[in-house]
């Protein structure tokens, strides 16, 4: 697998050296950060020294080949989003509307479903790519152009535990890492006071940490929660991240204390990298200290800028929190970042009410995100995806209900490496199965490796006697996004 | 040489096998040679210093030394050598041109990629596309099978497939362009990548992978017959021979002997023996998991007489802290939860009493075999004398039951399969150290394991019952832990309880079938008030106050009371946010509970239209009912179940129009269960368009047309899914809400037989429709069954009329329709059923596995797939060490007996290794195998085998006493020395491979947290038992409950829920294993958030206040003295005297700077104290054991 000769280092490392000794960091600037540099520019890096002895699980690791994308926003719906109802047009279903689904269901659903219901939305054609997007989106409607759309996802499961944890961790079988875990072990953060792979307002259901879990790769790799579900936006932190008993110089003085019985003991025990690199944390876990809660804290944002996300509207405000985090947190460096409108978008009834409510609460935010990333330059690096864990049927549950539906769904993403004003792959007439050029969940994880620069054949672990991969021994790269 | 490039664990390449030169390895001796190279064609004045950061830089670990003086390679381990920064310009240079020159070659095909290329290329292509058809032993499509290189150059009934070397003769490409007639994969062509890929692979002569090459059937036997030598694994122990050393003196015990012939043989000497303090610390935590008393430190410095350390080992072992030590380490492999995790995360109430058990279990010194027995087959154990015993070995097959399980799997075969392999996962993970599970799909690629053989063992767990059933969201079976008579007497009361249940339900339906009996005379009215009902919700109300919340101001008409300001009522005042601290209604269950309500009094000028709407409403719990002026206008929605709230978007909602009359009337809010929060009420008129028709709810409905609400509403959803279906017998009222006629060809498309009987029909209106309907409803309730078979017509209406869920079925609610002396009686039996369900003893449970109700061998499921079965294979265990021949389990037994016997076998060539390896991993931080959980050929191989079998028998020998283990590697030299650090030791050996001195060790996650509870005085040592609140199968995770589960308890953490998905963040922090898979050898990382607990963390903060307090209660001492203190009990050491000085010194300082901070002088002398405890217990003295 891995010629390629960088990551060898890595392999070099036992795992437990790495992992004993291991980061002191993020904060040393590690070794393979340094050849990184070394290969990338031209110049000599300067004479920084490198301390801790070994390199940081977080430290900076180059891709397999040069990376489109530098990082992620993950922009999760919840639920179940449905295609016919959002980006996924239809005419034929409203010509037949009240009429049987002329076709066989799939073997294995949720629950029974009626006959073929058109959307209560109008679909339009925006921008220069004349794409279609219904009523619900008025925002994000003039934002196609930089959308590029994958109409034929399709998962294998038909319930919301097994599809997130299919669609987070690649497996609907068994704890696996999720894709944010994969993504900063293949590539280390690029913010050594801050976690590579941070997820906001996380579900703590269906699967719950495992979606954002490190399984068996080292725990470094997990996602560091900000908040949980119904938590607001607003009061979500890490976990220890803040004391309101002692002040700020007060703990540096306590810490100096702590540092200074370290250093005499280190000097007495002799060369120890576990040691040396606990030394190193405590600093790390300082700054970090200082760091997170001014990259969470929106307030000192324009007013403009808060506008755009619809921070200023009671609707759009908690969604437009988060997703100005976001933007906060990637521009800081932070991997993997994941925004999650939890568990909304599973309307097997009220699917007029409800849709319309989910869509009003992330439609400004997300549009906002976009032309944000787009002003600061960001958007050329930085892959936006939008999309839950499975479709909706086109056929009725109710008068006013769709049910899940993993045979078909849209994702769309916008940014690093994608190729804008897209639309790729297609549903049948009615939108319940993924026809042309389907795109499985591995497949769509195998091209956001891709597009991150790391062939997901070769980003392997090695656990329990085999290698795994995030893709396991499925996944193609769907090439016909690539920009 | 290439031993020492063995690669570490968790960074090899996929499917690659060691014997093998590998690319890797030529990659590293690329780089030394260039290294190598440079080092003398450079000027010599660079450092060694320099050089092992070049190497550090472009990834070799090791330095080939060699200077005119030495021809001989000598290994540096550059990791270790000591570095100054970056080395110099010109040198780093040169690192970017060896670099680049590695780069290229690595880029460039070469000839030893062959295997690789097909590992990473070919093999995939093959499994997706051409292996399902392709690789049956006994039944290959067209006789082919390209599952090997034989027979894909074998071929089939076409021949060869491939000819090596030569694209256009091979049948494969053919099939595979799909230019001819033979056309494959019969799904689709290939993409054209692909077809380029197998092309490659023929011109490069069909190189094949590397892999264990032993299939099913006739190969596997050959193989696993043939395969000689056998792996180290599968071959018994036997007694090592004495090896010969110099320095004797240090062998105080075998052990000694082994260690010391790696020593000497690379010349190195083992560390001075630890100090006692060192020892006492180290044994101590080792085997309690806590930090020794300064007594206990005392007691073994004054102990001057031989055997001192035995007696401390002999007295550690003796306290039930040693359970809760090495209990947990078990736990570990057993992977062990209180809750199922994955998808639905449901509380596993009783999986505490195998916590109990294990721990209980080693404080026992349970011989292992036992332990090994119980676990796999407690149930089947010749039936013990007493109770006691019988309940423990239920509770021992936990260990079965308690993995992480998907319990809304909607295909239940696969559900069952899932579960299955879990338990075979774990089961040989945890005994044999090998990865059976990896057989589940295909032969294991490295080790000797077919298939079939996994096939065999999961039939043996497939045979035992786990699970009552396999519903979506399903039920795990549970013991109950009682003595038989009073598993009969509650055998009794169920009974009772159930003939209760009947007896209650008949009375129940023949009420339910008269109530259906008087609506069904009603259809008509029902199809009429249905219909509006539909149409009225069609009318999505907009809150009178505009939409965009912030900038909303109600019209001025419009009249606002808070929430809080009822005039009447029982619900919480304030209300409460946030549906977990609403209070649930504490009144009485069932009929006649108080229910919660707010009344408000609200004056209107005119009589009208109102709208009312409600502020920041809640809706998880379920809304409000309303009533106006006494009559009840609206029925709330039930609860939302199982799902999360996420933060409320809020803002207004309009909850319905309602008439008021002029001057005074009363609104009523009412619920059962939890009154929701809202934040305000309002009432303005109507503001729809006048001449606008007013929705009704259907309560309104249902009394303008006299009919029942309860069955309105099943109307109503009975008419909504049958919604312009044209096989309904709805279909002519329905579509006369579209189009009001019969006339033309409205009904053209009307499926149904009961079209028949609407023939030539033209009603003038609805209502007219609405009768004609009703009475063929009627009618075919009169006619007899046999006439109704003759008239398709009237067997459709009779059909829908009594549907188990149809329309008429009984409502949910159905009681208060009643006569009240009917609800007299019912709630009278009820009564009398509560009182004996509430005299149910609350009987202990345990999770558990019995005899499954069907005992069967199973099929092999190709490929994983239970939807495709191969052959049948007999359950028997894995072939490479029980052999072909195997006494066959018996028909009516599912083999668990058998499996565990068969495990427990004292010369079975894995078990005592795999536990012996565990328990010397646990010891000193590395197994003798490093992977603890995997013995075969992908996992490591042992540093010291002699060693390892050695112990393993001597273990069997000593009846599987774990204790026994304990003392015997306790009292070796190895275990008591120090872990001084020496420079050329470091240089020759620098992860202490071959233990020259003892491994310092982090604290695990739960030391840490009770050590730190410990060291303040403040740790709870109580036993046993759950700390989980939760009722067993109740959802773990939702919002109400997050935060349920109170980690702050001063209890040992071994006793903490551990809650899967959703683990204790501190827990999470210091490396816990995840729950969900065994794991033997647990990660020791440094990272940041453990730092940010040790500085913020709530325990923390809470037990060094507690200390300090403790310590300034202190009378008649000085400060010296309460350091002192602080340091024998956090340190085990008293401090230098310089240390007391800086202790002092930093406690003045602090409270010196507090004083920005705090007024009262006291509490910061106490929070000065408090710095200094913390600062004891964040150091890294504290947190490693020498």
């Amino acid at each position: 697998m891995n010629r390629h000769w960088n990551s060898y280092l890595n392999q070099r490392l036992s795992r437990r050296e790495l992992l004993r000794v291991s980061s002191t960091g993020f904060g040393a600037l590690a070794l393979a950060g340094l050849l990184a540099e070394e290969v990338r520019a031209e110049e000599m890096p300067g004479a920084e020294s490198v301390t801790g002895g070994a390199p940081s699980p977080l430290a900076v690791k180059p891709p397999h080949f040069a990376p489109k994308a530098k990082r992620v926003i993950f922009l999760f719906m919840h639920g179940g989003p449905s295609q016919v109802d959002t980006f996924d047009y239809k005419p034929l279903l409203i010509r037949d509307h009240g009429k049987p689904l002329p076709f066989q269901r799939p073997k294995v659903v949720s629950s029974e479903t009626f006959n073929l219901l058109k959307s209560p939305w109008a679909f339009r054609q925006y921008g220069q790519s004349g794409m279609w997007v219904s009523d619900l989106f008025p925002e994000l409607a003039q934002r196609v152009d930089d959308l590029c759309f994958i109409k034929s996802m399709y998962g294998s499961n038909s319930r919301h535990g097994g599809a997130l944890l299919e669609l987070h961790t690649g497996s609907d079988t068994f704890v696996r890492p999720s894709m944010g875990s994969w993504i900063t072990y293949g590539l280390g953060s690029e913010n050594q006071s801050m976690p590579g792979f941070i997820t906001i307002c996380p579900t703590q259901s269906h699967g719950g940490a495992n979606n954002f879990g490190s399984a068996f790769l080292p725990a470094p790799y997990a996602g560091t929660p900000i908040g949980a579900v119904g938590v607001k936006a607003r009061d979500a932190k890490i976990p220890y991240i803040a004391n309101t008993e002692t002040p700020r110089e007060i703990q540096r003085m306590e810490l100096d204390y702590v540092q200074q019985m370290n250093r005499q003991q280190l000097a007495a025990t002799g060369p120890d990298a576990a040691l040396d690199g606990r030394i190193e944390s405590f600093e790390l876990a300082f700054r970090m200290q200082s760091e997170a809660p001014g990259l969470q804290d929106i307030s000192r944002e324009p007013a403009a800028t808060q506008k755009l996300y619809g921070i200023d509207d009671r609707v759009t405000e908690d969604f437009g929190r988060q997703c100005l985090m976001a933007r906060r947190l990637s521009e800081k460096g932070v991997r993997f970042v994941q925004v999650s409108h939890t568990y909304k978008w599973d309307q097997h009834s009220d699917l007029l009410r409800d849709h319309a409510q989910n869509a009003r609460e992330v439609d400004k935010p997300i549009s906002g995100l976009l032309q944000d990333l787009k002003a600061r330059g960001l958007l050329k690096d930085t892959l936006v995806i939008w999309g839950g864990e499975f479709g909706r049927t086109p056929t009725a549950q109710g008068s006013d209900g769709r049910d899940h539906n993993p045979e078909a769904f849209t994702f769309w993403l916008a940014g690093g490496g994608v190729k804008p004003g897209l639309q790729y792959g297609s549903t049948d007439d009615y939108g319940y199965y993924a026809v042309e050029n389907k795109v499985h969940f591995h497949d769509l994880h195998a091209t956001i490796l891709h597009l991150l620069g790391m062939d997901h054949t070769r980003l392997t672990y090695r656990y329990a006697g085999r290698d795994f991969r995030l893709t396991d021994v499925h996944g193609n790269v769907v090439n016909g996004i690539l920009a | 040489m290439r031993n020492t490039f063995a690669a570490p664990k968790g960074m090899r390449p996929p499917h690659r096998e060691r014997r093998l030169p590998r690319r890797r390895d030529s990659l590293e001796l690329a780089r030394i040679g260039l290294i190598d190279h440079l080092m003398f064609t450079l000027p010599g004045a660079t450092s060694m210093a320099d050089w092992a950061a070049v190497c550090r830089l472009v990834g070799v670990t090791r330095l080939v030394r060699r200077t005119a003086s030495n021809a001989v390679p000598a290994c540096d381990n550059v990791l270790t050598m000591p570095m100054r920064g970056n080395p110099p310009a010109p040198l780093l240079k040169c690192v970017r041109l060896i670099a680049l020159a590695l780069l290229s070659s690595a880029l460039c095909p070469a000839a030893d990629d062959g295997p690789e290329f097909f590992e990473t290329h070919v093999r995939p292509l093959l499994v997706r596309q051409c292996l399902p058809c392709h690789s049956s032993p006994t039944a290959p499509m067209g006789g082919l099978r390209l599952d090997s290189r034989e027979g894909v150059l074998k071929g089939g009934s076409r021949g060869p497939a491939i000819v090596a070397g030569k694209p256009a003769e091979s049948i494969l490409l053919r099939a595979v362009r799909q230019t001819e007639s033979l056309r494959m994969p019969p799904s689709g062509k290939l993409k054209d990548a692909d077809i380029a890929i197998l092309t490659q692979w023929i011109e490069m002569g069909v190189p094949w992978g590397v892999e264990a090459r032993v299939e099913t059937g006739a190969e596997a036997r050959q193989q696993t017959a043939a395969a000689k030598p056998k792996f180290w694994a599968f071959v018994p122990p036997r007694d090592p021979q004495k090896p010969p050393l110099k320095n004797t003196a240090w062998v105080q015990s075998p052990i000694d002997a082994f260690i010391l012939a790696g020593l000497e043989a690379k010349g190195l000497n083992p560390a001075p023996p630890a100090d006692k303090r060192t020892l006492i610390r180290r044994a101590t935590f080792d085997l309690t998991g806590l930090p020794p008393t300064p007594r206990e430190v005392e007691e073994f410095l004054e102990d001057q007489r031989p055997g001192a350390f035995a007696r401390v080992i002999d007295r550690l072992l003796a306290a039930p802290r040693y359970g809760e030590r090495w209990g947990r380490h078990w736990l570990d492999v057993a992977r062990y939860a209180d809750s199922n995790g994955l998808d639905e995360n449901l509380v596993y109430r009783h999986a505490w009493q195998y916590r109990d058990y294990v721990i209980q279990a080693f404080n026992k010194d349970k011989p292992y075999d036992q332990f090994v027995k119980e676990q796999l087959a407690g149930d089947l154990l010749p039936r013990p004398a007493d109770d006691a015993t019988q309940f423990e070995r239920w509770t021992a097959t936990g260990f079965l039951s308690l993995g992480a399980k998907m319990l809304a799997e909607d295909d239940p075969a696969k559900m069952e399969m899932d579960i299955v392999d879990e338990q075979l996962d774990t089961t040989t993970r945890a005994f044999m150290g090998l990865t059976v599970a990896c057989a589940r799909c295909h032969d294991h690629k490295f080790d000797p394991i077919p298939q079939a053989d996994y096939y065999s063992l999961a039939g043996i767990f497939k045979s035992s019952k786990t699970m009552e059933d396999f519903k979506v969201v399903a039920t795990w079976h549970e013991y109950v832990l009682a003595p038989a008579p009073e598993r009969e007497k509650l055998k009794a009361l169920l009974d009772r309880i159930a003939a209760m249940n009947k007896e209650i339900a008949s009375i129940s339906k023949a009420e339910d079938d008269r109530l259906a009996g008087e609506a069904r005379r009603k259809t008509g009215a029902y199809l009429l008030a249905a219909g509006d009902t539909l149409r009225f919700e069609q009318v999505h109300l907009k809150p009178v106050a505009a939409e965009s919340k912030t900038s909303s101001k109600p019209p001025a008409n419009a009249l606002i009371r808070t929430a809080a300001s009822f005039d009447r009522g029982n619900a919480p005042r304030p209300l409460e946010k946030g549906e977990a601290k609403t209070p649930a209604n504490t009144g009485r269950a069932g009929r006649g509970a108080p229910v919660l309500f707010a009344e408000y009094d609200i004056a209107v000028p005119t009589a009208g239209d109102y709208q009312l709407d409600l502020l920041e409403e809640e809706t998880g719990s379920g809304t409000v009912d309303v009533w106006i002026n006494g009559v009840l206008e609206k029925r709330g929605a039930g609860p939302v179940t199982n799902r999360e709230a996420s933060p409320d978007a809020g803002g207004w909602s309009a909850a319905g129009i309602f008439q008021l009359v002029a001057g005074k009337n009363t609104i009523r809010l009412e619920h059962k269960s939890r009154f929701p929060y809202f934040e305000s009420l309002l009432i303005a008129p109507s503001p729809l368009p006048p001449g606008t028709e007013t929705p009704r709810s259907p309560v309104q409905v249902a009394r303008q047309y006299g009919v029942n609400p309860s069955f309105l509403d099943q109307w109503v959803e009975y008419m909504r899914t049958s919604k312009g279906a044209p096989h309904s017998v709805l279909y002519a009222m329905l579509a006369w809400s579209a189009q009001p006629s019969m006339a033309g060809g409205a009904l053209s498309g009307w499926t149904s037989p009961a079209a028949e009987r609407f023939r030539d029909y033209h009603p003038k209106t609805r209502e007219e429709l609405a009768g004609r309907y009703q009475e063929l409803f009627l009618e075919a309730e009169r006619k007899s069954e046999s006439d109704r078979k003759s008239d398709a017509a009237l067997a459709v209406f009779h059909e829908e009329s009594f549907a188990k869920a149809g329309p008429f079925r009984a409502p949910s609610d159905a009681r208060q329709y009643y006569p009240q002396a009917v609800q007299s009686q019912l709630t009278q039996l009820e009564k009398e059923r509560k009182a004996l369900e509430d005299s149910k003893p609350d009987l202990p449970k345990a999770m558990g596995v019995s005899e499954g109700d069907k005992i069967a061998d199973l099929a092999i499921n190709l490929r994983g797939s239970h939807w495709t079965l191969g052959e049948v294979v007999p359950r028997r265990f894995l072939r490479v060490m029980a052999g072909e021949s195997q006494t066959p389990i018996d028909a009516t037994q599912s083999g668990r007996l058998q499996l565990a016997e068969w495990l427990t076998e004292p010369n079975h060539p894995l078990t005592s290794r795999v536990m012996a390896n565990r328990i010397w991993r646990w010891h000193f931080g590395r197994g003798i195998v490093p992977s603890v959980d995997n013995f075969g050929r992908l996992g490591e191989m042992p540093t010291n085998q002699p060693l390892l079998d050695w112990l393993a028998l001597r273990f069997v020998e000593q009846k599987w006493s774990i204790k026994q283990m304990h003392r015997l590697i306790m009292l070796s030299s190895t275990y008591q020395m120090s872990s001084a650090y020496d420079g050329h030791a470091a240089e020759i050996d620098p992860e202490n491979t071959l233990l020259w001195r003892a491994n310092r060790q982090r604290l695990e996650a739960e030391s840490i947290r009770d050590s730190v509870m410990a060291v303040s005085g403040d740790l709870d040592l109580t036993m046993g038992g759950t700390l989980f609140t939760f009722k067993d199968r109740a959802y773990v995770a939702d919002t109400s409950k997050r935060g349920g589960v109170d980690y702050a308890r001063n209890r040992r953490a071994v006793y903490l829920p551990v809650v899967r998905s959703n683990m204790y963040e501190m827990f999470q922090a210091f490396d816990l294993p995840d729950p969900s898979t065994p794991n033997g050898d647990r990660n020791s990382t440094v990272i940041a958030p453990q730092a940010l607990f040790a500085m913020n963390g709530d325990i923390v903060l809470k037990h060094t206040r507690s200390m300090a307090e403790g310590l300034l209660a202190r009378t008649g001492v000085d400060d010296s003295a309460r350091i002192l203190e602080a340091y024998e009990r956090a340190l085990a050491r008293p401090p230098a005297a310089k240390e007391v000085d800086g202790a002092l010194t930093f406690i003045a300082g602090i409270e010196k700077a507090m004083e920005a901070h705090e007024k009262d002088a006291a509490k910061r002398h106490v929070f000065a104290w408090q710095s200094f405890c913390k600062a004891l217990m964040a150091s890294n003295e504290f947190i490693y054991v020498n």
